[in-house]
């Protein structure tokens, strides 16, 4: 049994009930108070010590107002035509993304771990002994997401476990139970597969074509960890939302970077042959 | 910056363009997130690339010194420095990379399992074995040498140690060590990097067999030690490693292309280009190549040293700004530059 995340985008509301619950469940320090001015997002990013980062879109690009404005008939009245009869203020569309790790079904970070720290457990989720990781750092640089990092003044790596207790006791996960919309979907993989699927095609049958799914290797990308446990319906490119179009798997390239060097060992050996063995025979 | 204000915001009274925030101006061509990294830069500090370049000098020497042998060579002062500067690498290296985990105290837990495709894991054990067979070879020599006393039980026992046998094993373990350092880089999400997957490890070899076979000539010849032709070969091998590094370089710096931009950024550029490109392959060879000097020789045995250092700096610093830059992973992370693996694209 394989359980997951599905992370609807389209009906978060951005209240950071699952950052809060992630933060608490999980007793996770605070990582201080800085305000950013990037929206209402003070979070920035995932981290060894936030391990659930709600995203802030602003997106403006909607409709350009140029002109003579009168900015009250605007918010009262002129509305943007939407398929369906929806209705949305002219000013914009504001999304919000509830970022988490992916939990790739071939996880770079699990591949690249020399202690074998990193692991996947019952649930196939990839989950971080942290009695067992030594803090070498080699999974922050193998993780396409930049979700691990090291922790400063603790020395190993932490990302999310998908609440590997709460799953032992048949609980589902902090951030998954916190959210309101139920934008946060927990559950096994493959039903969260066709719910996905479902969802989608009810955001194209009312209009909103741009609606997909990130995180299965035949829609949207990710074909190179083999799709995520964590899958997202998104609507804007994975770029908005500060993920990358199609992650590989860094060890894919082991086998040919090996190759390549054991030739040029070959090589070198040769060069230091011919070096000291042209002129020992020239010697005599 | 005047000039964007002004365009977007016209000061005539009622013409107003909205726009939430600067940041989302409709202007704004990138499609970033706030130009925060999509992926984490790596948490190495100064003890890496140091030992990167220790670990390279230690694998070069050996190599050099087991294959100079096995045609023909006989110099001791020549195997005695090579054996000695692979031994003062490999009692540092460890310290180093121990010291850069986040749990030192835990640093045993290196050995706990083998991995085949996790570079790190695979060169924890390769240096484990190469270290203990070259120690095991410094300490033949150093019985040999009479560091041990004479005639005492020590000296006995680390004189009974197939030297020469010992130095054949460590020989593939010692190339591992000098070609996965690079491997190790190439084999993460870092576009810099992984975009130079495949010549990363022959570079870093190539590097390592140069800086080692340096080490050996510097020691050779700050001491007036070894048989003349031995220095003579040195110089030829030297002269040699250099062209198949500076290819290698090249070719590393074609297939980087644009991903390569870290290197000649104003931090590490000055570095990259004149202490690895002119002062490390460069000046070096010219040195070489002329007429025959144990200042020359010296002066280029330096050099070498040092441009192999600041190789291994510049790439890890690289990898760090190019894992800050949003537009490197973004563009990297497409289709075209997925690894052969076309059934699950």
């Amino acid at each position: 049994m394989a359980t997951g995340f599905l992370t609807d985008t389209t009906v978060c509301i951005g209240c950071k009930a699952c950052e809060v619950a992630c933060k608490q469940w999980n007793q996770l320090p605070a990582d201080g108070y800085e305000l950013t001015g990037d929206s209402y997002d003070n979070t920035k990013q995932l981290s060894g010590t936030t391990w659930r980062h709600v995203a802030f879109i602003e997106n403006p690009r909607k409709r350009r107002l140029t002109g003579d404005v009168d900015l009250v008939a605007l918010a009262e009245d002129v509305k943007e035509q939407l398929p369906g009869g929806a209705e949305i203020d002219a000013l914009g569309r504001w999304s919000f993304m509830s970022d988490v790790c992916k939990h790739c079904v071939e996880a770079p970070c699990q591949q690249a771990c020399p202690t074998g720290a990193i692991i996947r457990n019952e649930f196939d989720n990839v989950y971080i002994q942290p009695d067992v990781c030594n803090g070498c750092g080699y999974c922050v640089s193998a993780c396409p997401y930049g979700v691990i990092t090291r922790v400063p003044h603790d020395g190993r790596a932490f990302k999310c476990t998908l609440c590997y207790d709460r799953q032992k006791d048949g609980l589902e996960p902090a951030c998954a139970k916190a959210c309101p919309t139920d934008s946060i979907q927990f559950g096994e993989v493959e039903d969260l597969k066709v719910r996905a699927e479902e969802r989608v095609a009810e955001l194209h049958a009312k209009g909103y074509t741009n609606a997909y799914i990130y995180g299965t290797p035949e829609v949207g990308g990710t074909g190179g960890i083999g799709g995520n446990h964590s899958k997202f319906i998104l609507m804007d490119e994975p770029e908005t939302y500060n993920l990358p179009r199609h992650p590989f798997l860094p060890q894919d390239k082991v086998h040919q970077a090996s190759v390549a060097s054991i030739v040029t060992a070959g090589v070198l050996g040769a060069v230091v042959a011919f070096a000291f063995g042209a002129l020992e025979r020239g010697a005599r | 910056m005047t000039d964007v204000r002004e365009e977007t915001r016209p000061s005539r009274n009622g013409q107003v363009e909205t726009s939430h925030h600067p940041e989302t101006d409709p202007q704004r061509k990138d499609n970033d997130y706030y130009g925060i990294p999509p992926i984490k830069e790596h948490t190495w500090t100064w003890e890496i690339p140091l030992y990167f370049w220790l670990g390279g000098i230690g694998a070069g020497a050996h190599v050099v010194t087991t294959i100079a042998r096995l045609v023909g060579v006989e110099d001791q002062a020549f195997l005695r420095a090579g054996r000695y500067t692979t031994l003062v690498t490999m009692l540092l290296s460890p310290v180093l990379l121990i010291m850069d985990l986040g749990r030192p105290e835990r640093f045993y837990n290196m050995l706990r399992i083998v991995k085949w495709r996790s570079p790190m894991s695979m060169g924890s054990w390769a240096l484990s074995v190469f270290g203990g067979l070259s120690g095991l070879v410094a300490t033949a020599q150093a019985a040999e040498d009479g560091l041990l006393g004479r005639d005492n039980f020590a000296a006995r026992l680390a004189g009974a140690i197939p030297d020469r046998l010992m130095s054949l094993l460590a020989l593939p373990f010692g190339y591992f060590v000098g070609a996965y350092t690079g491997v190790l880089l190439a084999t993460t999400s870092v576009p810099m990097w992984a975009r130079n997957a495949v010549l990363m490890g022959p570079t870093f070899l190539s590097s390592a067999l140069s800086t080692g076979l340096s080490a050996i000539s510097l020691v050779l010849h700050l001491g007036d030690w070894g048989e003349r032709r031995t220095l003579e070969s040195l110089r030829k091998a030297e002269r040699i490693a250099l062209v198949v590094e500076s290819s290698l370089l090249a070719a590393s710096l074609i297939r980087m292309s644009r991903w390569g931009k870290p290197l000649f950024s104003k931090k590490l550029g000055p570095l990259f280009v004149g202490g690895t490109l002119i002062g490390g392959l460069l000046a070096p060879f010219a040195l070489l190549s002329g007429r025959e000097s144990r200042s020359r020789s010296l002066l280029a045995s330096v050099l070498v040293l040092i441009g192999g250092y600041l190789l291994r700096y510049t790439m890890v610093e690289g990898g760090r700004l190019s894992a800050r830059d949003p537009q490197a992973t973004f563009t990297f992370a497409r289709k075209e530059n997925l690894p052969l693996r076309e059934e699950n694209v």
